[in-house]
């Protein structure tokens, strides 16, 4: 296996070299004329948008599947991966974005768990696993239990599991999506230390400046193939967007200020605990408007998805009041916010937005099954909600045969067009909007923003969730920053910069100029004028 | 989703059919006078299938997709299985149903009628047979035709000729008393895989329905043996009690579940044996029962104005009767299938079948479900006794049928908890249990039909769900193929650094496998 020392790797053949790699699913080419070289005792980068195939690719790296074309070289030498434990025994390991260690066991039961035969289960593996833990700064415990311990412990653990069974090559597949900024400095640090001890590191983002700060080397994917291999010294953030997007950025802007006075959903103090007690929505007070797009910024895990689910009602408060106009529906049930005119476009469609083995035109009444024209009475209404989907499908551009076919045969893109038309049919009040163009190509996306922008004419009040902060800047309104459950800044969309606003969703506060003022928890009334400034 | 939702039945379109139906039948008449019946049938209704293919090719404007709603017709999957599918299938409805029709009706009516309608579903079936229930067909052949291989194999291993046996049980399970039993015994077992198919359907397993139909029929035989009402009245509240009593007892598992947490497995699995231990304890001469034999104990007969009146099977050519709670039974069918695909419970109920957390954020009441999803499934369980308690022993006692609910769990996942093929599954089973009795005589064991109903069970879920699976990456791949997979790529993009690789015509993230790929995220 690998002997390579660390260094430049010059003369030393790439750690992992993929070549003209293409891999079709039925009817789909995920990934086609993939070419990257990853120089050993590097950390290689590789971004590209949600979708654009950088999965698909790693999952050919690490042997989960098997590519239709191109070749796979480690070490310079031709390898054929049939399974992981094949890219394990060439030194190639992958952790997970999902975690998977067993919580009630230990560090050292969950790393020796399935790799028995390399060192034991004994005080040899104890051993193996302490100086591992020393010589790459992992600083694990093997007897603590796993579940005494946080996300950053646990990622650490996963790395260390992937360095027990010998790897040289470490693919991490998002590894920052679930942690908060210290533990992304302490993971870049982790990093930094394995690079050091020679071992080549493949990181999969769409988080450019966490790219650029921690890689050595970048390559952008675009639509399933490699577009182009950059240096971090040498480029900017906003180059690389460009470069993942295709150069086309659909701008995601709004026209004139349509705010008006009528509050439509009002959240006083709102706090939500989490089942060991902590506040993890910890007392919101936010006041959205008719006719008001209210974005709400934050690293993903700060209270976002509990902040939803609560004004969903499917989460309950702790304390506080949730008002949606005259009515007071603290504590309400999902179906019953549902029907007095509030529209969600939740963040995991797959989970919450569609039935995958269901129809279109049924898909149609999920959410709505108390409403015309998906029922009549008890009764479900197959004619009206047919006639129903098939609007939708017209009027948002859903590309499907017809309505019949089940979600699942949809690309994701289109699935969401069909959420979102489904949410807006019977003129909602308020909507709240969690990622609504996540994992949607571009021109869906330009698409969905022309759908908010629309609805906010004609008087709908959004609460707007995303992690994309060009989206936030451009489609909100108002603009406040969450962070650990807290709105801690509002910021004038107008003016604020995206390195301004990613400032304030680590804590570091809204720095610099941008009209923007740090209020804790700010009802925010003013916002009408301020934004009567107009966008660009 | 087999539930064919065209609605292209123009009364134009149909004129074509009834020619087609009229010209199988004409066909077979004729050659019933040369042929064997069957013969002349199956000649029949495949010339009527030759005749839809060529009407269907002149007028491509009518013909439909399918209920997929991808283009099938002209593709490889169309041609190789859903025509051949069409075929067979209407074939075998018209020999069904002449052979039925034969039992009691002259020789030339029954053939001419079974081709009528055989030449009718070579009609219908080859223009709204959709890929996937042809797969869904196909399917449950493949698992039939393993089942019988896998049962032979044991046969001819154990020194028994498999031929003959088969030819044995299949005499002996079409004699018109056999057809009663089965059709009896296939009444009471469909009961049992509705209420366990109600369960299925939200992801909850009510492996209770034994105990729940047995403590229900025991509760229900005591009220009407002890409460004497007058007819009509007294079958109706002797149906209610058993409602009551089967829905009561799995509603404690719900109340479990929905409150505790309790997995409805263990606590139905639980349910049953205490239900074992109350009825043994109330069927006592001291409490419930009374001396019905002089080694039999159970409750006080049923007086006779509270019998429900079988129905003469003279039709068939039995003396027997027919269980005439087999139209509750049909009624059972009808309001699940109507349930469940017309109402909102039913909707509400297979959303959280299929994924409870969209269920949640669409305002389903999840925990309201699960509690009234077992309460119905032990209310349908409760029925199970009633065809054998009203129509046929008229009093519970210690040889009433037990483990119905066990049979009614296989049933209802060897008719995929759909309706109509709970039906066939629930005569086919009835039909092995009845076919079997005639092997001891023959020095056979009659364990064979336990070989051959747990084979088939298994080959049935597996084919199905491999055949299930491959049809939806196939309906993926039409769509990706009728929508166009790739994307005009707009022009090359400015590189800053290093290398930029040609990007080409790419396809892009607007495609269902990849964004599978990204959805980690």
């Amino acid at each position: 296996m690998s002997s390579t020392p660390s260094g430049d790797g010059g003369q030393a053949p790439p750690a992992v070299e993929l070549r003209g790699i293409t891999k079709r699913f039925p009817g789909v080419v995920a990934n086609h004329d993939i070419d990257i070289s990853v120089a050993p005792g590097t950390v290689h980068a590789i971004v590209g948008e949600n979708g654009a195939g950088k999965s698909t690719l790693m999952k050919t790296l690490y042997g989960m599947h098997r590519p239709d074309e191109g070749t796979i070289h480690v070490n310079g030498v031709q390898v054929r991966f049939n399974s992981p434990s094949d890219a394990i025994r060439n030194g190639i390991g992958m952790v997970h974005q999902h975690f998977m260690l067993a919580d009630n066991l230990t560090v050292l039961e969950n790393v020796v768990l399935g790799a028995e035969r390399l060192h034991g289960i004994g005080s040899k593996a104890r051993a193996e696993i302490l100086r591992l833990s020393g010589q790459y700064g992992l600083g694990a415990d093997p007897d603590r239990l796993m579940e005494d311990l946080g996300v950053g412990d646990r990622q650490r653990v996963e790395i260390l599991k992937v360095l027990y069974r010998g790897a040289r090559t470490i693919i991490l597949d998002e590894p920052t999506a679930v942690l908060v900024p210290q533990e992304v400095d302490e993971l870049f640090d982790n990093l930094r230390e394995l690079k050091s001890e020679g071992l080549t590191v493949i990181f999969i983002s769409h988080k450019l400046d966490e790219v650029l700060s921690v890689a050595d080397e970048i390559t952008v994917i675009r639509r399933g193939t490699t577009v182009a291999t950059a240096d971090p010294r040498t480029t900017t953030a906003r180059e690389l967007a460009t470069l993942m997007v295709g150069g086309e950025l659909p701008v995601p802007e709004l026209r004139e200020s349509t705010v008006t006075d009528e509050v439509v959903l009002s959240l006083d103090g709102v706090t939500v605990r989490s089942a060991e007690g902590r506040a993890v929505v910890d007392g919101v007070t936010l006041d959205i408007h008719k006719g008001e797009i209210v974005g709400i910024a934050g690293v993903e895990g700060n209270g976002q998805s509990e902040l939803i689910e609560a004004v969903m009602g499917m989460r309950p408060i702790a304390s506080g009041a949730i008002r949606l106009g005259a009515d007071d529906v603290t504590g309400w049930h999902t179906l019953k916010i549902r029907e007095a005119g509030v529209g969600y476009i939740p963040e995991d469609r797959h989970r919450h937005g569609v039935l995958l083995e269901s129809s279109l035109w049924e898909n149609r009444i999920l959410g709505h099954q108390t409403k015309p024209p998906s029922v009549r009475g008890p009764w479900i209404d197959k004619t009206g909600a047919r006639t129903d989907a098939e609007r939708i499908v017209a009027e948002y551009d859903v590309r499907t045969p017809n309505i019949d076919v089940i979600a699942d045969a949809l690309s994701g893109g289109n699935q969401q067009k069909f959420i979102i038309g489904r949410e807006m049919s019977g003129s909602p009040r308020f909507l709240v909007a969690a990622h609504p163009t996540r994992g949607v190509d571009v021109g869906a996306q330009s698409a969905i923003w022309e759908q908010l922008r629309e609805a906010r004419a004609a008087g709908l009040a959004v609460l707007l969730i995303s992690a994309d902060l060009d989206e936030l800047i451009g489609m909100s309104d108002t603009l406040h920053v969450i962070l650990r459950g807290r709105l801690v800044a509002q910021a004038d969309p107008a003016t604020v910069t995206p390195e301004q606003l990613g400032s304030a969703m680590t804590g570091a506060g809204l720095d610099g100029d941008g009209g923007t003022d740090s209020t804790e928890g700010d009802s925010g009334d003013d916002t009408a004028d301020r934004n009567g400034g107009g966008n660009e | 989703m087999s539930d064919s939702p065209t609605r292209g039945g123009m009364p134009p379109a149909l004129v074509p059919g009834v020619l087609i139906a009229l010209l199988g039948t004409i066909v077979t008449v004729a050659l019933d006078t040369v042929l064997l019946w069957w013969a002349a049938l199956i000649i029949g209704v495949v010339l009527a299938f030759a005749a839809v293919i060529l009407v269907d090719r002149r007028m491509p404007h009518v013909r439909r997709a399918g209920a997929a709603g991808t283009k099938e017709e002209g593709t490889a999957l169309h041609n190789t299985l859903v025509v051949p599918t069409a075929l067979v299938l209407s074939v075998v409805s018209g020999l069904l149903l002449a052979w039925f029709l034969d039992l009691s009706l002259i020789e030339p009516v029954a053939a001419a009628l079974g081709a009528l309608v055989g030449s009718a579903a070579a009609f219908l079936l080859h223009r709204r047979l959709s890929a996937m229930l042809a797969l869904s067909f196909a399917a449950v052949f493949a698992a039939g035709i393993i089942a019988i291989a896998v049962t032979a194999l044991v046969l001819f291993f154990s020194g028994i000729a498999p031929g003959a046996t088969f030819a044995r049980m299949i005499e002996y399970g079409s004699r018109p008393n056999s057809l009663v039993q089965i059709i009896n015994d296939g009444t009471t077992y469909y009961l049992a895989a509705v209420a366990v198919a109600i369960g299925f359907k939200m992801k909850l397993f009510n492996i209770g329905v034994d105990g729940q139909y047995r403590l229900a029929a025991l509760m229900a035989a005591a009220v009407g043996g002890w409460l004497v009402l007058p007819p009509v009245l007294s079958q109706i509240v002797i149906i209610l009690v058993a409602v009551a009593v089967g829905g009561a007892w799995a509603g404690i598992a719900g109340y479990l579940k929905v409150t505790r947490g309790v997995s409805e497995v263990i606590s139905t699995i639980m349910l049953n044996a205490i239900a074992t231990g109350i009825t043994a304890y109330l069927l006592n001469t001291d409490r419930l029962a009374v001396e019905i034999s002089t080694n039999n104990i159970g409750t006080p007969p049923l007086p006779e104005g509270s019998w429900v009146p079988g129905i003469p099977a003279l039709f068939l050519g039995s003396e027997r009767e027919i269980f005439g709670l087999v139209f509750l039974a049909i009624a059972v069918g009808i309001g699940y299938a109507v349930m469940l695909n017309r109402t909102r419970f039913g909707f509400e109920l297979r959303a959280t079948g299929q994924s409870q957390s969209a269920a949640e954020a669409s305002g389903v009441n999840v925990k309201k479900m699960v509690f009234l999803s077992m309460l119905f499934s032990g209310m349908v369980a409760g029925l199970v006794g009633m065809p054998q308690l009203l129509g046929s022993s008229h009093f519970y006692a210690l040889d009433f049928p037990t483990g119905i609910g066990f049979i009614g769990i296989a049933i209802a996942l060897l008719g995929r908890n759909h309706p109509v093929g709970i039906a066939f599954a629930a005569v086919f089973w009835a039909f092995l249990n009845q076919a079997a009795g005639i092997l001891p005589f023959d020095g056979i064991p009659q364990e064979i039909a336990v070989i051959a109903q747990a084979t088939i069970v298994l080959t049935v879920v597996v084919v199905y769900e491999v055949v299930h699976r491959w049809g939806r990456r196939y309906q993926q791949q039409q769509i990706g193929k009728e929508l166009g997979t790739t994307v005009a790529e707009p022009a090359e993009a400015t590189v800053p650094a290093g290398t930029a690789s040609d990007s080409g015509d790419a396809t892009g993230d607007d495609t269902p496998g990849n964004d599978r790929g990204g959805e980690a995220k």
